[in-house]
């Protein structure tokens, strides 16, 4: 059911006047997230202060049967916290509190408003850090990053959230409060920590995340280095892996990328057909014995410049161009689109020479900067929305490259996640069969439906997300029949 | 009467194998090459074995993108063998690891020293094909290392001990072999000496590819052993840490000696093995525990609080991650007392987590075997009607 006056009341008496929003323009704010094309007015915006509050919500929610989709700061690319028309949000902003710092045994716990970079800031004056960090690290939410798996430039060597978080206190769609991991490593039975990581608000919301921190590595050093070809580029990312080096970074941009990183923060990249970053981090003397083999890599394969980052301005300046590559692409078209696909490292000369192909046959130009190390691309499509056809075509292409990924083996998203932007592609990767038992799980946690609805799966919605117990899905069963 | 054994060579048969179980309501236990099989409840009535030993295929080893996908009834060791040709590993060294199966160590998440640097089987995981007990075979995840669509359900199963599903394939990201190897053994003189040597690599900027703890007592309390001169009874007490580096030969000798300065002050002794000292001494540590009578549980606690821990417990060894603070306990004495230590364990605001993944029939009995899943339970209930609507799976030996 949608929200009602009567829903509005009790909401009122768990969060106050001042903590619910329905007013048309205050309602505008949470209309979409950071993929702005997709946009739903929810009938009201819960800003909950506590664990508690939010368990009184949720609990109000299950009993009037009213969809909630939790949202943290709206930095999400997929529409993951796109509304429900006619439900509730739950902006968790003022859940924003730092509850535990314990230095020596590594670990931070704080509650999901509070940002990934403020993490990293409570912890750095003693010499650690918190590793994810998504190019939107200043602005977005612990909370996010978990529903979002969030990854980052560094994910090469540290891995994503995941491998980041250690227990998360959730409160289920049916209200019920739990603790999943916490300081302790080694909870028994499954790994459901793991798999709430990653569901993109599906599953619970979370109120409080509990993560490891860093010691500082030793050493940095950062290399910036120019080709002629994107092939010469990915042979030397090539032979760095071969070498058995895992570089804590490993990025690359090509021509158009690179020219509106110029146009928009000056980093100086030498005007080129494609740079690569490689960032080395540890122990002193690991890094500069594998830093000398990365550079011979860079020469041998034709490196036009290769320019070694001397100070930690200089490395702020190199990664400056990298991180605003995105937003930058506004010097040089007037609309762009983001994707987020992956293919195995060794497909990415092959699958880079389709986008490019793509570009020449569409008529849109394409700039590309990606994750060189571990596969993950993100192509930017530009167009002008003035042009009639242009924004179909636009999307049109996004597909198409994203059909190149799952052929070469790889994934419809690295980290942006699925969302409301992507759930129509997911039987592209997955059989009705994968998608039935992802459903079933959904159906255990939130057998009402409820909770983040819409994400993820492709509509219409098969059995999982019927009320009640798990039934067969005709689907299922058509494919059981075939199978045997 | 004696359970059928099964042994596909399919993932189709291993569907097959548990949709029948399930329709007739008899119960399947999956195993690997059975080095938990002392794992877990005692089983209720056993009808049937699923072998998974004939899957035992490396299905694909992408060397260039560092990955590989492997059948459930290969074992680590052999796998290793296979991937070291490129130079690669699976960098998984569990107790019994030279049989174990990488079904059996994703079912139950099993690691060791390694874990330091490269996590659990959970952490090197990247796609699954799951066997469900409808006879129904599905994937989650995926063949590369950065992913994020879809549930990952090789979460969901890590850890579940077979209850909720049978694993027949998992994709892997890798490690490089290391060029160079050295490994430091430490002693030192009290509880206080290991929680120093703790702190000391924890806050340092040493990279360290295992750092362990290895500590026996003596079956006395530990506060009373030092007024005690007997010689043979302060031997049998021993407080050691194990430091391995890894890494090109002249990095790992740097860091050996950064690390040798940083622990003169809180240590009595430091060794350094390499070559075939250096191997057999990670065997014996791997076996440390396990060569001797006694109950074992899976433990964990907050890594500077070692010396409280060690300190609360008399009559027990330890082996375990010095820096993650989860490891392996041995627990001496008969039944009863062995019962009263797991208790105490379960008790202490120092430890948590306690798993008894060694002891009798009887101790099982006493004391159960997983303890407590708190506010969990109720989805762990959900979960396994959801996926095993019969209870077919695992004989009730599982922790759901």
């Amino acid at each position: 059911m949608n929200v009602d006056r009567a829903f509005l009341t009790e909401l009122r008496a768990i969060v106050g006047d001042a903590g619910v929003l329905e007013d048309a323009l205050e309602l505008l704010t949470y209309e979409c997230d950071a993929l702005p094309h997709l946009r739903e007015t929810p009938a009201a915006v819960a800003l909950p202060s506590s664990a508690g509050e939010v368990q009184a919500i949720v609990r109000l929610c299950a009993r009037m049967g009213v969809p909630f989709v939790a949202r943290g700061h709206g930095t999400g690319l997929s529409g993951g916290a796109l509304p429900v028309a006619g439900g509730l949000v739950i902006a968790l902003a003022r859940l924003n509190r730092v509850l535990d710092v314990d230095i020596p045994n590594q670990r931070v716990t704080v509650e999901p408003g509070v940002t990934n970079l403020d993490i990293t800031k409570q912890v750095a004056p003693f010499g650690y850090y918190y590793a994810p960090d998504p190019s939107s690290q200043q602005v977005c939410s612990i909370g996010g990053n978990v529903a979002e798996n969030s990854g980052g430039a560094h994910c090469l060597k540290y891995g994503f959230t995941v491998h980041h978080v250690l227990g998360v206190e959730a409160v289920l769609p049916n209200g019920d409060l739990v603790q999943l991991g916490g300081s302790l490593p080694d909870t028994p039975g499954p790994d459901l920590l793991g798999l709430i990581v990653g569901s993109e608000g599906t599953l619970a919301v979370v109120t409080s995340v509990t993560v490891r921190i860093l010691r500082r590595p030793e050493t940095v050093q950062t290399l910036l280095a120019a080709f002629d070809t994107i092939d010469a580029g990915g042979a030397v990312v090539s032979d760095i892996i071969s070498a058995g080096i895992i570089p804590a970074a490993v990025e690359m941009m090509d021509s158009l990328a690179i020219r509106a990183a110029e146009a928009a923060v000056h980093p100086n990249f030498p005007d080129s057909d494609t740079v690569l970053i490689v960032e080395l981090d540890g122990p002193a003397a690991e890094v500069t014995a594998l830093f000398d083999i990365v550079v011979q890599m860079c020469r041998r394969h034709g490196a036009t410049t290769i320019e070694v980052a001397q100070t930690d301005e200089q490395r702020a300046r190199i990664w400056r161009g990298r991180k605003a590559a995105f937003a930058a692409m506004g010097r040089v078209s007037p609309n762009y689109y983001v994707q987020d696909g992956v293919v195995p490292r060794t497909k990415l000369p092959e699958v880079l020479n389709r986008i490019r192909a793509l570009e020449a046959r569409s008529g849109l130009r394409i700039g590309n900067v990606f994750h060189a190390g571990d596969g993950n691309l993100h192509p930017l499509i530009c167009y002008d929305e003035r042009i009639p056809g242009q924004s179909d075509a636009a999307v049109e292409v996004a597909a198409e490259i994203l059909s190149y990924c799952i052929e070469a083996g790889g994934s419809l998203t690295g980290e942006h996640g699925i969302g409301a932007d992507k759930s129509q592609y997911m039987p592209t990767m997955f059989t009705p069969e994968d998608l039935a038992l992802m459903q079933r799980v959904r159906a255990v946690f939130d057998p009402q439906g409820l909770c983040n609805p819409g994400k993820v799966f492709p509509t219409p919605r098969m059995c999982g997300e019927v009320p009640g117990p798990y039934r067969r899905h005709p689907a299922e069963a058509a494919g059981l029949a075939e199978r045997m | 009467m004696d359970p059928v054994v099964i042994q596909p060579e399919t993932a189709a048969e291993v569907a097959e194998a548990l949709r029948q179980a399930s329709e007739a309501r008899t119960s399947i236990v999956i195993r690997g090459a059975g080095t938990k099989d002392g794992w877990g409840r005692p089983p209720s009535r056993i009808d049937a074995v699923l072998d998974m030993r004939r899957l035992n295929r490396i299905l694909a080893h992408e060397h260039g993108d560092m990955t590989a996908t492997i059948e459930a009834g290969a074992s680590l060791r052999e796998v290793n063998a296979a991937l070291a040709i490129h130079g690669q590993t699976l960098p998984l060294d569990p107790p019994h690891g030279d049989r174990a199966t990488i079904g059996g160590l994703l079912a139950t998440n099993d690691s060791g020293p390694l874990r330091h640097r490269y996590g659990t089987p959970r952490d090197l995981v990247i796609g699954i094909q799951l066997a469900t007990t409808d006879g129904v075979l599905s994937k989650a995840g995926g063949q590369v290392v950065k992913n994020v669509a879809g549930y990952d359900l090789s979460k969901l199963v890590t850890g579940s001990f077979g209850s909720l599903a049978a694993i027949v394939s998992a994709t892997f990201k890798l490690a490089p072999l290391p060029a160079g190897s050295k490994t430091m053994r430490i002693a030192v003189r009290d509880e206080a000496g290991l929680a120093d040597v703790v702190r000391t690599m924890m806050s340092s900027q040493l990279e360290p590819m295992a750092f362990e703890l290895a500590t026996r007592q003596s079956t006395q309390n530990p506060r009373n052993a030092q007024n005690n001169h007997d010689s043979a009874d302060s031997a049998s007490s021993a407080l050691n840490v194990v430091i391995r580096f890894a890494s090109l030969p002249a990095v790992v000798e740097a860091q050996m000696a950064q690390a040798t300065a940083g622990l003169k002050a809180c240590t009595t002794s430091i060794d350094v093995l390499d070559g075939d000292a250096e191997r057999s001494l990670w065997e014996a540590h791997a076996n440390e525990l396990w060569d001797a009578p006694g109950a074992i549980v899976r433990a964990s606690w907050l890594p500077t609080n070692i010396a409280a821990a060690l300190g609360e417990l008399g009559r027990i060894s330890l082996v375990g991650r010095a820096a993650i603070g989860a490891g392996h306990i041995r627990i001496e004495g008969d039944t009863a007392a062995q019962a009263a230590v797991i208790q105490q364990l379960r008790a202490s605001t120092v430890f948590g987590n306690i798993v008894i993944v060694r002891g009798s029939s009887e101790l099982k009995a006493a004391v159960d075997v997983w303890g407590s899943h708190g506010t969990r339970q109720p989805l762990f209930e959900s979960l396994k009607r959801a996926f095993d609507p019969h209870g077919v799976l695992n004989a009730g030996r599982g922790p759901l």
